[in-house]
């Protein structure tokens, strides 16, 4: 059972501008095989002037990354897109281990006393087996 | 001969059984654990898997980070061989090195395929005005544990 975590992806561009080619390109050829692709993710693509072109992505935790995808050629949106698709919604920061258990220890975890003999099996001064 | 300090070494003698008992044992011991996992008496198993030139300790349920790319998409299940230890909570079956792959059965998925945060390979000496700064950005995997089986043929 497996989630994507990706949401949505936005792809922001103006028809006209000479920065949004590579997004021009890729709307017109590439999308709707990386929408086939794809199919839990669902694309929209918005014309908007004056602006620079931007693919903004939404996860399912909430988080939204925008890139920028001026000056691009329609291979390079593709390779982002599936990268952004593979990823899901957690900050990049230094993450300290590379591992995470929600059951750490199924023997018991050890402790200085295991595999030493109890006290009551110790012949001393005072304690004494009964 | 007189008995010295160094005439016996200071360890402990120990005297080891005989052969024929010791295989004897041995076999009931081994039908033992084969009927105990026939019957299905184990609670949770862990295993140690060798992936990525590194041992890991898992459980099922649980996440594994690697530093690098590997071929599967996203979603797909994979099969981990190369496993050297598998243990539950009464026995532990221990590989030399490994484990045959008709006894455990480690499943895992491809979750997600991220890149690592940037980290900054910066070199400088000083008074010498030699700067260079690079920022890498690894990509990585992470693989969650479905299950770990075990089949009851042992020898």
């Amino acid at each position: 059972r497996y989630v994507r975590q990706l949401q949505r992806l936005q792809l922001l561009f103006s028809p006209t501008s000479a920065d949004a080619r590579g997004a021009r390109q890729f709307v017109e050829e590439a999308a709707l095989d990386f929408a086939r692709r794809h199919p839990d993710v669902v694309l929209y693509v918005r014309p908007r002037a004056g602006l620079a072109p931007v693919l903004v992505a939404e996860y399912l935790n909430g988080t939204v990354r925008e890139e920028l995808i001026a000056s691009k050629t329609s291979e390079e949106i593709v390779q982002l897109a599936t990268k952004l698709a593979g990823q899901s919604g957690l900050d990049i920061i230094r993450i300290r281990k590379p591992f995470h258990t929600d059951n750490p220890s199924i023997q018991g975890q050890w402790h200085p006393l295991t595999n030493k003999p109890s006290a009551l099996t110790v012949q001393g001064p005072r304690l004494q087996p009964q | 001969v007189a008995k010295t300090s160094l005439t016996s070494p200071p360890w402990p003698e120990v005297k080891l059984p005989d052969p024929v008992e010791e295989a004897k044992y041995h076999a009931e011991v081994v039908q033992k654990v084969n009927e105990m996992i026939a019957t299905g008496q184990y609670g949770r198993l862990f295993a140690v898997v060798h992936f990525a030139s590194k041992q890991w300790k898992i459980t099922s349920e649980d996440l594994i980070m690697m530093d690098n790319v590997l071929e599967a998409e996203c979603g797909d299940r994979i099969r981990m061989e190369k496993v050297l230890l598998v243990g539950a909570d009464d026995f532990t079956l221990i590989g030399r090195p490994l484990l045959g792959k008709d006894l455990v059965r480690v499943e895992a998925t491809v979750v997600e395929k991220t890149e690592s945060w940037p980290k900054i390979n910066m070199r400088f000496w000083k008074r010498h005005g030699y700067q260079r700064k690079k920022i890498i950005v690894n990509p990585q995997t992470v693989l969650r544990i479905n299950t770990i089986e075990i089949f009851p043929c042992l020898s």
